[in-house]
């Protein structure tokens, strides 16, 4: 690695630290009901290790625990997960031109967080190494609170109960808030609200994706419609 | 179960990922598209959010003294005012648990 490709990769993982901390308490999270669902300390790790992505991890602990099958679980995983379609469409041509390995890198690492930090990247300013100190650092870092949560969950009960889970939606809202700029974002993200709250009440499981198709529909339109008028 | 379980979580969620970054599928985005994808970030996000905030209580009364929509609206304030992430995660949070004790 040359110095400028380190100073990258160091400034990458330097930009996403706020989010990789302020997923501690998810992380904590998904390991202490790895142990309380029954998962070994092993398994626990593996789970964040391969999968990596806190949400559908958390739904699925809830749902082997509460004894749903493999099929109802992986079904779970593809709705919850199938915003990522959408952040690989977006990120394409910036992702895209990239060599094999990287690309194959960077769709593993593509959470979230990353995207959040990416999505405004143009491929002639784009630097693969800031992103992959991004993309790893958080990786790291979440497994290390995956390791605490399942240490911490063999030693202290009930600590899915403690609400932890607030943090996930406190850091997406300090994501959202600075983008919120116009009128056609606040009824994307009022649309995206109510339209998941609701969906969530009535049980679907596809809940979250409708709910933020719904959103990005009603600001594509209003965007179009604000365009026409004088 | 919980092997199968997890190696079937890892490849759907790496598919959704890598699916539109692999070059040789055909496809180009129309300025449309281009603008609906604008909304993804802030749509996904609050959507994923949506279900964490509301999904305890039933009644309208019930909402207003809930911790979750009430430290959430702390968080807006809060990275309104100082624009910074971990500020605003960690100061919200206090509140949020403050509330829980509270109410």
């Amino acid at each position: 690695m040359t110095a400028s490709r380190r100073r990258a990769f160091l400034q990458g993982a330097w930009q996403i630290m706020p989010l990789s901390l302020a997923c501690a308490p998810w992380g904590l999270l998904v390991g202490a009901l790895a142990i309380e669902t029954g998962l070994s300390v092993l398994e626990g790790q593996a789970f964040s290790l391969l999968v990596f992505a806190g949400a559908a991890q958390l739904v699925a602990l809830g749902m082997l625990k509460a004894g749903a099958g493999l099929a109802a679980i992986l079904l779970t995983t593809l709705l919850l997960t199938s915003q990522h379609l959408l952040y690989g469409l977006h990120l394409r041509r910036v992702l895209a031109p990239q060599p094999l390995p990287w690309r194959l890198g960077f769709g593993f690492l593509l959470t979230d967080e990353f995207f959040a930090l990416n999505h405004a990247e143009q491929p002639a300013s784009f630097d693969r190494w800031r992103a992959l100190g991004m993309g790893l650092s958080f990786y790291l870092l979440w497994n290390l609170f995956t390791l605490a949560g399942l240490l911490l969950g063999r030693v202290l009960p009930n600590l899915g109960a403690l609400g932890l889970d607030f943090s996930i939606a406190a850091t997406f809202i300090a994501l959202v808030v600075p983008l919120v700029r116009d009128l056609a974002t606040v009824a994307c993200v009022l649309t995206a609200l109510l339209v998941s709250v609701w969906l969530h009440h009535l049980h679907w499981q596809g809940a979250l994706v409708l709910g933020g198709l719904a959103g990005m529909s009603v600001g594509f339109l209003v965007r179009r419609l604000r365009e026409r008028l004088p | 179960m919980i092997l199968a379980t997890v190696l079937g979580m890892a490849a759907l969620v790496f598919c959704n990922r890598y699916l539109f970054l692999e070059p040789r599928l055909p496809l180009r985005l129309g300025r449309n598209l281009r603008t609906l994808l604008e909304f993804a970030v802030p749509g996904m996000l609050t959507a994923i959010c949506g279900p964490i905030l509301f999904s305890g209580e039933t009644s309208l009364a019930a909402t207003l003294v809930d911790p979750y929509p009430l430290a959430a609206l702390t968080a807006v304030g809060l990275m309104l005012w100082t624009r910074r992430v971990l500020t605003t995660v960690i100061l919200s949070m206090g509140v949020f648990y403050l509330l829980r004790w509270l109410l």
